[in-house]
C-alpha cells in the first residue's frame, strides 16, 4: 500500500484503440491489487479492471491537449490507453504502478495476500488435488525397469529438480550423482513419459559439459541404462532441441552436446527452436502487428510472417510430433535437451505427452501435465513471467507457446480435449496473475523455502469450479482418438486471435459456437432429465397420460429440432460468458468478482463445493484409465 | 504450372525407377469401358497410361485407359471398374477419376524432364502429361509405356477438345439436352425470374412493389440483348451513385490475383509444397487475392450502410454492370436480407443478380477459349466472399461451405445450362428452334439447382447446415407491425440494387438519368471520399457492438485477420493437408451426434407425452462414428492418403483400427457423468 500516493483520479479517458468511437470518461481508482477504471459515461456501469501483476510496461506518452497520455500493455495482452487530466496525477499513478505491477519481495506478490475464505483443510487438499506418484503409476512405474528415488531428497543430485525424480533401475546411485556432475546444473536424464504399450520412454536432460572432447564414464552408463529400459530397441535418439550453432558455441564455454562416438547406439538429432531472446523479440513483434489499428491484409500478414512467430511455434509443434512418432512407431526411447533442460525441453516432452496420451487431454489430466513438466520440473516461471523486479533479458513467452500449441491442435482435432479455448487463456492468465501458489518461484525448493504450500492457495480446485463454463462441447469422450497426427504444414498454423486480440471486442464472432453448443449441452440433459422423470411417473399411471401430469405441454408441439432453433430460446437465459472477453477481463478479480460470475452461470447447476469437485475428480480419473488392449 | 517456367526444369519429374519395378498391379487386360452420358461419344483413347497416385517421387501408380469423349476426359483403371471402391461423397456426373474438358486449366507435356505448356499443334508427344484442372486437381499420367499412335490420338484429341476454341452449339449441353430429355422440374423452389410473375413476386417479398413495378420492356430484346425480357423499372428518384470500376480491383486486377493464389495449391510434388514453409505468409500476401476479397467486403459494408442507415437507394454502376456490380449487390443481400442465406434464397438470388442479370459466365470463365483476356473468376470472387461469412456466422447459413465448394465446381460441368450462356438473350436464341439448323428445338436444360442431378440424397445432407438458426415463424400479428417496417428497410435497397444492371441496356433514359446525377450528386459523393469512410467505420463498429440477430443485417468482419483461406476448395486434394479424426468435418460430426441424441430425446418425450407419431430420425448416415474421418472429408479419397513421412520416422500407422472406434456408451459416461 505504501506505494500508492494517488488512489483516485477523476476525469481520466480511455481511448478504445480498436474503434473510432468516443473515448470513455471516469475515474481511475489504485487498489492494493488492481487498477479499477470505472467508466461514468456509459449508461450502464462499466468496470475495467487490470491486475497489477498482468502490467507487462507502462508508459508515460508525451503531454497533449486533452492531457497526459498512459499506455499501459498486459501480460495476457491487454492494452490500455488512458488519458489523465493532470500531469501530476498521470506521474504519480505511473510511478505507482511500477513498483506495484513488479514488486521487489515475493511477499509481496497477490498469492500471499489473497485470501478466499476457504477452510484450512480445503486449502491443503487443494494443493494435493494433483500427485505425481499415481500419474506415474498410470504409466505402470515402478516397474522392472523404472522405479521412483528419493535420491535428490535433499536436493543433492539436483537443486531444481523436485525430490523424487524416476530414473532406471540400472542406474545405480554413483551412476546418478556421476552423471549430475556431467550435466549443465545437475540436471540429469530423468524420465518424462513412459509408452506403456511398448516401453519407449522420453527423458529429459540438460546438455552435457562435454565441451571439446570431454566425457564420462557415469553419464554414458546413465543413456545406456535408459536405452536397455527399452529392449525393444536397439537404439535410442537423443535430441537437442536447439539449432547446431548455438550447440556449437556453447562447446567453448565447456557445455555442449553429445558425442555420437562415446555413446553406444544413439542416434542424435538437432531440432532447431531458437533461444529465449529470440522468441521473446518474436512476441513482441507479433504484438506490435495485433496492435496495429484496423489492419489490411497485407499488413496483416507480412506482419506477421516477419514476426516468425508462428515459424517458432511449428518449430515446437515439429519437434513433439517427431518424439512422438519416435516412440510410436520406432519404439525408439528419446532423451531430449536444449541448454538447461527447463524451457524448449519443457515445451517438447509435454506436447509430446499430450499426442500419446488422450489422459493428458483431460480436465485432470492437463493439470497433471503442467505439474509435471513445467512446475515440478523446474520451469522458471517467476524468471520468465517477470513476477519480480529483476533481469528484463530472463523474460520469455516459453509457457505461452506451449499453450498456443495446445490450442493450435484443438484447431486441428476439435473434439479431442475435454477443455475448451476459455481454460488455456484462464491458465494463461493465472501463471501472470500470481494469486495462486503453483507457478511462483523457480523450481520446487525455492516454494518450499517461500513456504508456498502452507501459505497459499492451489489454483486447480478453482479451475474445476467452473469446469462448467470450460468444457468442449465437441469432446468425444476418453477412448475415442488415441494418438494423435497434427499437420505441420505452415497453413496448418492460424493465428490466435483470442489470445492475442482477446481484448478487442470487435474482433471476435459475437456469439461463437461454442456458447451455443455449451447451452445445447444444457439442454441436453434437461431433455434427459425430463425424460427419465417422465419415465419414472409412469408405473404409476394407468391408461392414457392425463395432460396435466406432464410438465411440460408445449414441448411435444415445439419445432422438430429444438437445438437448431436455440439462438431465441437462449438469449433468455444466457450460458455463463456470453459476452465474449468482457467477462474474462474480470475473471482476475477472483475473490470479489467470482461470486457475481458463479450467480451468471446456468442457473440448472449447483454450486461446486469443494469436495465435489475432488470426487468429480477422482470418479473421472478411474474412467479415464486408459483402455489399451 | 503458370510462371515457374524454372520449376519445369526440376528432376522430380524424371523417373528414375520405372513404374513396372515397383507398381504392383499388372497392367489391366480386362476391357474396362468408360460410363457414357446421353449424348456423350467416345473420341480417342489410349492403354496402358500410367497415372500416378502423387507426383511424390514414389512413383506409385496405376496403368490404366486414358479417354477423351465430348464431355470429359477420363482415365479408367481396374477400381473404376469394380464398384467396392466407391467414394462416400460420390458426384453422380464427375467421376474421381474425371476432367470435364470445361473443367482443364492447363496442360503440360514433359519433354526429357523439361515442363512446356501445350495449347495448339503439336509437333512432338510428351513422355508425361500433367493436368491443372479449375477445381484444383492435379493429374499426372505417364505415357511411356502407350503406344505410340495412341499417344498422338490422345494427346492432340485431349489438347485440341479442351483447350482451342469452340462453338457455343458445341457445347456438351446440346448433345446432352437433344439425347436425354429433360422431365424433371428441377425448379426446387429456387426462383428462376425468367418470368413476370417471378419479379412481382419478389417485389411483393421484399415491400418493392410500392414504389417499383415489373414491366416487359425488352420484350424480344429490342432495347438490350444483354437482359431478360422482365424487368423492374426504377422510378427516377435520388440516389446515391456508386461507380465500381473507379472504387474497386479491375477484372484484370482479379483474374491476376486468382491465377497468382491458385498455384500456391496446384501442387507440382511434395517437395515443393514442404520448401514454401517460410515464406508461406508472404506468398499468400503477393498474391494480392485475400485483400480483394477483402476489399469487397468492405465496398458492400458501406454500400449497406447507404441503404441501412442513410435509406439512401443507391445505383451501382460499372461499363457493363454484369461483373464487380453482381458481386457487390448480390453480398449485400447475403448481408441484408436473411432469406438470400437461405438454400433456396441463395438459389434465387444467382439466378436474379447473375444468370437474368446476365453475367458472362461462358467469357469470364472461358468455357469456350474464344480468348485469355475476358477470363476472370467474378463468380468465384463472390463465392470465395460468402464463404468469408459463412465461416464467420455459421448459425446464419442454411448451406454449408462444402454447398459452396460443389456449387464452385459445378461452373465447368456442362450439362447444366445455369452456367453456360453469357445472358438470358443467347440462351433464348439458341435454345429455340428457329436458330437451330442442326437440331429441332426447343431445348430443355437442366438446372445446376437440382442437386439430385449430381447426389444422392444422403450426399446433399452435407450441403446442409445443422447449426442454421431457422427463421421463427412470427404471430400474424406480428408481422404487420414489426416485420413490415423491418422488410421496407430492407426491401428497397433490394430492388433497387437489383435495377444496377440496367445502365447499358436504358440506353436514353439511362443516360439521361446519368448525366442528372453525375452533374449534381456523384460528384460531391466522390469528392467527399473522407465522410463516408467514417460514417462507414461508425456504421461497422457500432454494429459489432450490439449483440447479432442472424436473421437481420449480418457484416463481416474485415480485418486482416479475419480474412481467412477457403481451405475446403483449396486444400482438399493435397494429401499432405490431411488430418485423420480432424478439420472442421470432427466438428461437423459431433454436432450431428449431437443433434441425433436431442432429436432421439425429443421422439421419446413426445412418445410418452401422447403416442405422438413417431417422426423420423433424420441423420447423415456416412457422418455415423467417425471420430477418426480425414479432415479432407467428403473429398478425400482413400487412394490419396498421404505416404510421406513430415519427419525422417516412418509412416504412422493406419489409424482406422476398429478397436479405436468410439464406443457410444464411453461417450454417454463422458458427456453426463460429472455434469451434475
Amino acid at each position: 500500500m505504501e506505494h500508492i500516493t494517488t488512489p483516485k483520479v477523476e476525469n481520466v479517458k480511455l481511448l478504445d484503440r480498436y474503434t473510432n468511437r468516443k473515448a470513455a470518461n471516469g475515474t481511475l481508482y489504485l487498489t492494493a491489487t488492481h487498477l479499477i477504471y470505472v467508466d461514468a459515461s456509459a449508461e450502464v456501469r462499466k468496470e475495467t479492471w487490470i491486475l497489477h501483476h498482468h502490467i507487462a510496461t507502462v508508459e508515460k506518452l508525451p503531454l497533449t491537449t486533452a492531457g497526459c497520455p498512459l499506455l499501459i500493455h498486459c501480460k495476457n495482452f491487454h492494452v490500455a490507453h488512458f488519458v489523465i487530466g493532470q500531469e501530476r496525477d498521470c506521474h504519480e499513478v505511473y510511478t505507482s504502478l511500477l513498483k506495484l505491477s513488479q514488486p521487489v519481495k515475493p511477499e509481496d506478490l497477490y498469492a500471499f495476500s489473497y485470501n478466499p475464505k476457504m477452510s484450512k483443510d480445503n486449502r491443503e487438499i487443494g494443493w494435493k488435488l494433483i500427485d505425481l506418484k499415481v500419474d506415474y503409476q498410470r504409466m505402470g512405474i515402478p516397474n522392472d525397469y523404472w522405479e521412483i528415488t528419493d535420491a535428490n531428497k535433499d536436493y543433492e543430485v539436483c537443486n531444481t529438480y523436485p525430490p523424487e525424480i524416476v530414473v532406471p533401475r540400472a542406474a545405480n546411485k554413483a551412476t546418478v550423482i556421476g552423471s549430475s556432475r556431467f550435466r549443465s546444473r545437475g540436471r540429469i536424464p530423468v524420465l518424462s513419459y513412459l509408452y506403456k504399450e511398448n516401453n519407449a520412454a522420453i527423458c529429459r536432460c540438460s546438455q552435457p559439459l562435454s565441451g571439446f572432447s570431454a566425457r564420462c564414464l557415469e553419464d554414458e552408463q546413465m543413456l545406456q541404462a535408459i536405452r536397455e529400459a527399452n529392449p525393444g530397441s536397439p537404439f535410442m535418439y537423443v535430441v537437442d532441441t536447439r539449432p547446431k550453432l548455438n550447440a556449437i558455441a556453447n562447446r567453448a564455454a565447456g557445455k555442449g552436446y553429445e558425442n555420437e562416438d562415446n555413446y553406444d547406439n544413439i542416434r542424435f538429432k538437432f531440432i532447431g527452436i531458437e533461444n529465449i531472446h529470440v522468441m521473446r523479440n518474436s512476441l513482441q513483434k507479433l504484438r506490435e502487428v495485433c496492435e496495429t489499428k484496423s489492419p489490411s491484409m497485407s499488413d496483416f500478414l507480412t506482419g506477421l510472417e516477419n514476426s516468425g512467430w508462428l515459424r517458432h511455434i511449428k518449430a515446437v509443434m515439429d519437434a513433439g510430433v517427431f518424439l512422438a512418432k519416435a516412440v510410436k512407431d520406432e519404439k525408439a526411447s528419446v532423451l531430449v535437451h536444449c541448454s538447461d533442460g527447463w524451457d524448449r525441453t519443457a515445451q517438447v516432452c509435454s506436447l509430446a505427452s499430450l499426442l500419446l496420451d488422450p489422459f493428458y487431454r483431460t480436465f485432470k489430466g492437463f493439470m497433471v501435465l503442467i505439474e509435471k513438466e513445467w512446475i515440478a520440473m523446474g520451469h522458471k516461471f517467476s524468471h520468465r513471467c517477470g513476477h519480480l523486479d529483476g533481469d528484463p533479458k530472463e523474460v520469455s513467452p516459453v509457457f505461452t507457446q506451449f499453450i498456443e500449441c495446445v490450442w493450435q491442435l484443438m484447431q486441428q482435432f476439435p473434439c479431442t480435449f475435454e477443455f475448451n479455448e476459455r481454460f488455456l487463456l484462464e491458465i494463461h492468465d493465472h501463471v501472470y496473475s500470481c494469486q495462486f501458489g503453483n507457478f511462483l518461484g523457480t523450481c520446487h525448493k525455492e516454494r518450499e523455502d517461500l513456504k508456498i504450500f502452507e501459505k497459499t492457495h492451489s489454483l486447480w480446485p478453482f479451475l474445476l469450479q467452473k469446469k462448467q463454463e470450460f468444457r468442449n462441447p465437441l469432446y468425444r469422450g476418453f477412448t475415442a482418438y488415441k494418438e494423435l497426427q497434427p499437420n505441420t504444414l505452415p497453413f496448418s498454423f492460424q493465428f490466435w486471435c483470442g489470445m492475442y486480440n482477446r481484448f478487442d471486442k470487435g474482433m471476435h464472432p459475437k456469439q461463437c459456437v461454442l456458447d451455443h453448443l455449451l447451452s445445447c449441452m444444457s439442454q441436453k440433459m434437461k431433455l434427459e432429465d425430463n425424460a427419465s422423470e417422465l419415465e419414472n411417473k409412469l408405473p404409476f399411471l394407468d391408461g392414457p397420460l392425463p395432460t396435466e401430469a406432464c410438465s411440460f405441454p408445449k414441448m411435444g408441439s415445439a419445432s422438430k429440432t429444438p437445438m437448431l432453433n436455440t439462438p431465441q430460446d437462449y438469449e433468455g437465459e444466457p450460458p455463463p460468458v456470453l459476452t465474449n472477453g468482457t467477462a474474462v477481463g474480470d475473471v482476475e478479480v477472483m475473490s470479489d468478482v467470482d461470486q457475481k460470475n458463479k450467480e451468471n452461470l446456468s442457473k440448472h447447476q449447483d454450486p461446486h463445493d469443494l469436495k465435489d469437485a475432488f470426487g468429480v475428480l477422482d470418479s473421472e480419473a478411474k474412467d479415464g484409465k486408459p483402455q489399451h488392449p | 504450372m503458370l510462371g515457374s517456367g524454372a520449376k519445369a526444369a526440376k528432376p522430380s519429374f524424371v523417373s528414375y525407377i520405372s513404374p513396372e519395378e515397383i507398381h504392383i498391379k499388372e497392367p489391366i487386360e480386362k476391357e474396362v469401358n468408360p460410363r457414357l452420358l446421353p449424348g456423350e461419344l467416345l473420341l480417342c483413347e489410349a492403354n496402358t497410361v500410367y497415372k500416378y497416385i502423387q507426383e511424390d517421387g514414389s512413383n506409385r501408380g496405376t496403368y490404366g485407359k486414358l479417354v477423351c469423349t465430348n464431355f470429359k476426359i477420363a482415365f479408367l483403371d481396374e477400381d473404376s471398374a469394380s464398384d467396392d471402391n466407391e467414394p462416400q461423397f460420390k458426384n453422380k456426373i464427375v467421376g474421381e477419376n474425371d476432367i470435364t474438358l470445361q473443367c482443364v486449366d492447363q496442360i503440360y507435356g514433359v519433354y526429357d524432364e523439361k515442363k512446356k505448356l501445350l495449347t495448339g499443334q503439336l509437333r512432338k508427344y510428351p513422355e508425361k502429361l500433367i493436368i491443372y484442372c479449375k477445381d484444383l486437381r492435379v493429374f499426372h499420367f505417364c505415357l511411356r509405356y502407350t503406344k505410340e499412335e495412341e499417344v498422338k490420338r490422345i494427346v492432340s484429341g485431349i489438347v485440341h477438345h479442351s483447350q482451342t476454341p469452340k462453338l457455343l452449339k458445341r457445347l456438351f449441353l446440346f448433345s446432352y439436352a437433344s439425347a436425354a430429355p429433360n422431365n424433371t422440374d428441377g425448379r426446387n423452389q429456387t426462383v428462376m425470374f425468367d418470368t413476370l410473375e417471378d419479379w412481382r413476386d419478389e417485389l411483393e417479398r421484399t415491400k418493392g412493389n410500392v414504389k417499383y413495378k415489373a414491366v416487359v420492356t425488352n420484350e424480344g430484346y429490342r432495347v438490350s440483348e444483354k437482359i431478360y425480357k422482365t424487368i423492374s423499372k426504377p422510378p427516377y428518384e435520388l440516389l446515391k451513385t456508386d461507380d465500381l470500376s473507379s472504387s474497386l480491383p479491375s477484372l484484370q486486377d482479379i483474374q491476376t490475383a486468382y491465377t497468382r493464389f491458385k498455384q500456391l495449391f496446384l501442387i507440382d510434388n511434395s517437395t515443393d509444397f514442404w520448401a514454401t514453409d517460410v515464406k508461406w505468409f508472404s506468398l499468400l500476401e503477393s498474391t494480392n487475392w485475400l485483400e480483394i476479397i477483402r476489399r469487397f467486403l468492405k465496398k458492400a459494408i458501406e454500400v449497406a450502410e447507404c441503404l441501412e442507415r442513410q435509406h439512401t437507394n443507391v445505383l451501382l454502376i460499372e461499363e457493363s454492370a454484369t461483373d464487380l456490380c453482381c458481386v457487390i449487390s448480390s453480398l449485400v443481400q447475403v448481408m441484408m436480407d436473411s432469406y438470400s442465406r437461405t438454400k433456396s434464397g441463395f438459389q434465387s438470388l444467382i439466378q436474379k443478380e447473375w444468370v437474368t442479370g446476365g453475367h458472362g459466365f461462358l467469357d469470364r470463365c472461358n468455357h469456350l477459349h474464344k480468348t485469355d483476356k475476358e477470363e476472370a473468376p467474378v463468380f468465384l470472387l463472390l463465392l470465395n466472399c460468402v464463404w468469408q461469412l459463412v465461416q464467420q456466422y455459421p448459425p446464419a447459413f442454411e448451406f454449408t461451405e462444402t454447398y459452396l465448394t460443389v456449387l464452385s465446381d459445378s461452373l465447368y460441368v456442362p450439362i447444366f445450362s445455369t452456367f453456360f450462356f453469357n445472358s438470358q438473350h443467347q440462351k433464348d436464341t439458341n435454345t429455340t428452334g428457329e436458330s437451330l439448323k442442326i437440331q429441332s428445338g426447343p431445348f430443355k436444360f437442366l438446372t445446376v439447382w437440382d442437386w439430385s442431378v449430381q447426389f444422392e440424397p444422403k450426399a446433399q445432407a452435407l450441403l446442409s447446415n445443422p447449426l442454421y438458426a431457422e427463421k421463427p415463424k412470427p404471430d400474424k400479428s406480428q408481422r404487420k407491425t414489426t416485420r413490415f417496417k423491418h422488410q421496407r428497410q430492407l426491401s428497397l435497397p433490394l430492388t433497387q440494387t437489383k435495377s444496377s444492371p440496367k445502365r447499358g441496356f436504358f440506353r436514353e433514359e439511362t443516360d439521361h438519368l446519368i448525366k442528372n446525377l453525375l452533374g449534381k450528386r456523384i460528384g460531391k459523393f466522390i469528392n467527399s471520399s473522407d465522410e463516408p469512410h467514417n460514417s462507414f467505420r461508425e456504421f461497422y463498429d457500432s454494429w459489432h457492438s450490439k449483440p447479432v440477430d442472424y436473421h437481420g443485417l449480418l457484416l463481416p468482419c474485415i480485418d486482416g485477420p479475419e480474412i481467412k483461406v477457403w481451405a475446403q476448395r483449396y486444400l482438399r486434394w493435397i494429401p499432405e493437408a490431411q488430418l485423420h479424426g480432424g478439420g472442421t468435418i470432427a466438428t461437423a460430426a459431433k454436432i450431428l451426434d449431437l443433434m441425433e441424441e436431442v432429436q432421439s430425446l425429443q421422439v421419446k418425450m413426445d412418445e410418452e407425452h401422447s403416442q405422438a407419431i413417431s417422426r423420423d430420425v433424420q441423420a447423415v448416415p456416412m457422418l455415423r462414428n467417425s471420430a477418426r474421418l480425414s479432415s479432407l472429408f467428403p473429398f478425400a479419397l482413400h487412394q490419396r492418403q498421404s505416404i510421406k513421412p513430415a519427419l525422417p520416422t516412418s509412416t504412422w500407422k493406419d489409424l482406422e483400427d476398429e478397436d479405436d472406434l468410439v464406443k457410444r456408451d464411453d461417450e454417454f459416461v463422458d458427456l453426463t457423468g460429472d455434469m451434475l
